[in-house]
């Protein structure tokens, strides 16, 4: 709920990335200030069930999850709400992916004409997918995120051993959970490289990048949310032929060109649409892994001090499930829009 | 907690490893020029890295869920799987009614539901 209110609270404050005014800005606080809520509480459940040294985990008494760990139940509540969330950005990602026709297609038909945005469906594989190199980030994310669920495992099977040396599982799990959350932070890095930054090649690489000595972000190369007026090099009939690959002999636009009736140039494009979805859902995604990034630096400041013993390492078991579902997602959205 | 084998090795080893050799089949098939052998199917070669993709997501799925999620192997995990498949229906409806809606309605959308337009 905290979440909601602030996300509503901030799309009232801004729009198109433009401050709309104070009004709506006490109530992101009031987001906020449930969410802190919703994570003091968790602490403070997180710290124990029992007294004066006990430790107890109560379980459901009523069908169908008798002697089940109450927790746990709720955590797998909590993710099957979590999957209808992401399943409705798949399904509108679907529709708006099958229903507009995408930039390619429009380009090859000719039904542009130079100077005119055409709406279309430019899906951020175009540019992601266009090399080794642009593909890295999402790649090196997809590796971090797949060790990183191995890693938590690992931090839960230590901390569930009773036959090892307890500063030898202080320290296991420590180091177990320290590189989950570095791979964490290292996922939030290259997202923002991949979004925002771009990154440089090395001489010698240049050659097999066209000649070019950087990556471009998705916001350097145009693709927002915002973007109407969107254009890209291999929507160019000029640049097609000036590089060799000259326009698809079988294409529409080839016979229209051949035969006068259309002059060729640089198509606009207007992908709003295909933008919205993209960052949409892989921010939806990139934020839960903020959250986890904020429970991981909590649990490895705890495991540090000796804090996890073999009847509380079920705290790890949920976080951990909770952090195998984002790498459960991404195992979905890497492929679909980063890929395909 | 695993009380069980994969091929008398680590079952959480074993999965990592499956997953990251699935993983790398992934960005090797996005690589790789599959124009020849999609011609030969007589589709299209995006059609063809999709398929691929997709047969690879599903193990990849499957193996997390199961082996990291213990959804496989514990005293709970018969009604936990359940649970975890109980959003599927939900999820089978949302998908098949993006099919049930009318082609042009991505690109045909009223001014009242394009992005701008909140002052009903």
């Amino acid at each position: 709920m905290g979440v909601a209110i602030f996300l509503f609270a901030l799309a009232g404050a801004f729009k198109w990335g433009e401050f709309q005014g104070w009004d709506k800005v006490p109530l992101i606080f009031v987001g906020l200030g449930v969410v802190g809520f919703a994570l003091l509480v968790w602490w403070r459940q997180d710290i124990s069930f029992g007294v004066n040294g006990e430790v107890f985990e109560p379980k459901a008494a009523g069908a169908p999850f008798q002697n089940i760990d109450i927790r746990k139940v709720a955590m797998w509540v909590f993710l099957m709400s979590e999957m209808m969330v992401f399943t409705s950005l798949f399904s509108t990602y679907m529709r708006y992916r099958l229903g507009i026709a995408s930039c390619q297609t429009v380009f090859e038909s000719g039904e542009w004409v130079e100077g005119a945005a055409v709406t279309c469906f430019e899906p951020a594989s175009h540019l992601i997918a266009s090399s080794w190199f642009h593909i890295a980030p999402g790649a090196i994310n997809t590796f971090a995120l797949i060790i990183s669920s191995f890693t938590i495992v690992q931090a839960l099977r230590y901390a569930k051993m009773r036959d090892i040396d307890e500063d030898v599982r202080r320290r296991k799990i420590t180091r177990y959970l320290g590189t989950t959350w570095f791979l964490a932070i290292l996922f939030l890095t290259m997202k923002m490289i991949e979004w925002f930054l771009g990154f440089p090649l090395p001489e010698f690489l240049h050659e097999f990048n066209h000649g070019d000595s950087t990556i471009n972000s998705l916001y350097t190369e145009g693709y927002l949310i915002n973007a109407d007026h969107y254009q890209h090099h291999e929507y160019d009939t000029h640049y097609l032929e000036s590089n060799g690959h000259g326009l698809d002999h079988d294409s529409d636009l080839y016979a229209m060109m051949e035969a006068g009736t259309h002059p060729g140039g640089h198509m606009m494009a207007n992908i709003q649409v295909s933008a919205t979805t993209f960052y949409v859902t892989t921010g939806t995604h990139g934020a839960h892994v903020f959250g986890g990034i904020i429970g991981l630096s909590y649990m490895t400041l705890k495991a540090a001090r000796g804090g996890y013993t073999p009847d509380n390492a079920v705290s790890i078991e949920y976080f951990g499930l909770y952090w195998h579902f984002v790498d459960l997602v991404w195992v979905l959205v890497f492929p679909f829009f980063y890929l395909y | 907690m695993a009380h069980y084998k994969i091929m008398g090795q680590d079952p959480y080893w074993m999965n990592f490893y499956g997953l990251m050799i699935l993983t790398l089949m992934e960005v090797l098939a996005v690589g790789a020029d599959l124009g020849p052998a999609a011609n030969s199917l007589g589709t299209e070669e995006k059609v063809l890295t999709l398929w691929i993709l997709t047969i690879i997501a599903i193990p990849k799925f499957i193996m997390i869920a199961a082996i990291f999620m213990h959804l496989y192997g514990d005293e709970d995990s018969g009604i936990l799987t359940m649970t975890a498949l109980f959003p599927a229906f939900f999820i089978l409806i949302m998908v098949l009614f993006v099919g049930l809606t009318h082609p042009n309605a991505a690109s045909g959308l009223p001014d009242w539901c394009r992005p701008g337009n909140y002052g009903l």
